[in-house]
């Protein structure tokens, strides 16, 4: 996938919250929170979980498969890292079909709603990004 | 905890006054501050009040002005109340909703609640807002979206509406429908800014994308402007100039997993094609006692012609997923179902955060719209899009 690999915008990684999804990255590995108390998906990241009153977390991997829940193809450019066209994917975990990920595919993508996506690691940029490819 | 309505009812006990705006522009070529007095003496002048009259100045967070900014280009002596509400569009019917509530507990006897922004010639919001250095952090939650290239509210509300065409068949002239609709009203609102432009299908679908299935006439206009209502309570209103329209019940409201942050976060939510819109609807018609079908005439909040779809489901007007063929068949339109956005809309008229559907709220309950809806009685307002919401309904009296 070099083909698809250009500078882009870098996020922030060192968020007591979310630091520790950028850290799996750099490891290769997607990994979603839930509470150590009863298991709860706690996401988008966050320390505390409401279900049990847990403050303990941890980060569990999960394959990196996904299915396509909706997209966009954007035409309008609005940055200069992101040249035009490109489509934004919203993607839902078949391990957890609750928590959904964006990722961002090169070009005007041809998608069909409920495809299979597979995530990649985007090692471009000094943090490296999970990203999303039609699987296949 | 849930109040009951008999414990805190608010129903009826104030009014809105008077309303005033600036003219809607591409560059207002003056100052921000200056936009918000001339809307604000405007609305003290229909009201038949004195800037000194007003003791209370309720905002929206993203607003650069201050109360103080206000109450000093106003000449208000002493201000015992002020208020501020956000983010941005969920603001200006929960601003009311300050006012109301400021009112009813002896802080204020007479609010003035505006919006301003040079929303084309100042801080654009169809611009990124993404810097070039690291993004994110902080509850931001902008480190899983803008990598990606999310940037705008334009390119969220692109995904909902892809969602909802899987979900339920909605097809792109569904959508079209609500913009031709919105420029219909405009096309007899001398104020509105496409108000000499009319707008074909063929022209809507031609139109260039931009971020599909969205394209140019699904957006809102960006919008230089000013507008201000004044609320006080209904026994002060009869001394006012023209007759009061009563604020029959206000209403805000969130969905069961807000997720945090002010826009992307929300495409984690259980469903992307509902608004928190559906869960103000509830208070709403509650604290009301009145439902859908009285609704006479609505202004919904359409920053995107998406937002307007879904609302329709959500306020219940139509059944969910029915909301493409509810527009499909007209029911948007004058003398169907439930006129909407009749001047012109944030589509059409002009983007002034949601303040000037209240504007326009008003005018339809006094009988002044250049799309009067005859003998509209009660009228919804919306200020729905995301993360969360608020509307008023308003009613003669």
């Amino acid at each position: 996938m070099d083909g698809t690999r250009s500078a882009r915008l870098v996020p922030v990684d060192d968020d007591p919250d979310t630091g520790g999804f950028f850290e799996a990255a750099r490891r290769g590995e997607l990994v979603i929170r839930e509470c150590a108390g009863c298991g709860a998906v706690l996401h988008l990241p966050r320390a505390y979980c409401h279900t049990c009153g847990s403050w303990a977390g941890r980060w569990r991997p999960v394959s990196g498969f996904g299915t396509l829940y909706s997209w966009t193809v954007v035409e309008h450019q609005v940055h200069p890292l992101y040249p035009v066209p490109y489509t934004v994917v919203l993607v839902e975990l078949v391990d957890v079909p609750s928590v959904r990920f964006v990722g961002h595919v090169p070009g005007a993508a041809a998608l069909v709603a409920g495809q299979r996506m597979q995530v990649w690691f985007d090692d471009t940029a000094e943090v490296v990004v999970p990203r999303w490819r039609p699987s296949r | 905890m849930t109040a009951t309505d008999e414990e805190f009812s608010h129903r009826d006990r104030c009014a809105i006054v008077g309303i005033g705006a600036t003219e809607y522009s591409r560059d207002a070529g003056r100052s921000d501050l200056t936009l918000a007095t001339q809307a604000a003496l405007a609305a003290i002048e229909d009201a038949g009040l004195a800037p000194g009259d007003i003791d209370g100045i309720v905002r929206c967070d993203m607003d650069t002005v201050l109360h103080n900014d206000l109450a000093d280009s106003l000449g208000i002596r002493e201000l015992t109340y002020w208020a501020q509400v956000g983010p941005g569009g969920v603001a200006p019917c929960a601003m009311v909703g300050q006012a109301v509530g400021a009112i009813l507990s002896g802080q204020a006897t007479a609010v003035l609640v505006f919006r301003e922004l040079r929303g084309r010639s100042g801080r654009r919001f169809g611009r990124s807002a993404a810097p070039d250095a690291k993004v994110g952090g902080a509850g931001s939650y902008d480190e899983f979206f803008a990598p990606h290239g999310l940037l705008t509210p334009g390119q969220i509300f692109a995904v909902m509406a892809q969602r909802h065409m899987i979900e339920y068949g909605t097809k792109k002239e569904d959508l079209g429908h609500i913009a031709l609709t919105c420029r219909a009203r405009a096309n007899t609102n001398p104020a509105a800014q496409m108000h000499a432009r009319t707008l074909t299908m063929d022209q809507y679908l031609s139109a260039r994308p931009i971020a599909r299935p969205l394209g140019l006439f699904d957006f809102c206009l960006e919008t230089d402007g000013a507008c201000a209502v004044v609320v006080t309570s209904a026994a002060r209103a009869r001394d006012c100039r023209k007759p009061p329209v009563l604020i029959r019940a206000v209403a805000q409201g969130s969905v069961p997993d807000p997720q945090p942050g002010i826009q992307f976060p929300a495409l984690m939510r259980a469903s992307i094609t509902e608004l928190p819109a559906s869960s103000v609807a509830r208070t709403l018609y509650r604290r009301a006692g009145l439902g859908p079908r009285d609704v006479d005439v609505a202004q919904l909040y359409d920053c995107f012609t998406i937002t307007v779809l879904l609302q329709l489901e959500d306020w219940g007007f139509c059944a969910k997923g029915e909301s493409g063929q509810f527009v499909a068949d007209g029911e948007i339109d004058l003398g169907s179902a439930v006129p909407i956005n009749t001047k012109g809309g944030h589509l059409s008229e002009g983007y002034i955060h949601g303040m000037n559907h209240i504007l326009e709220g008003v005018r339809q309950i006094r009988g002044e719209s250049t799309s009067q809806v005859p003998g509209a009685e009660v009228c919804l307002v919306t200020s729905t899009p995301l993360p969360p919401g608020s509307a008023l309904m308003l009613r003669a009296a």
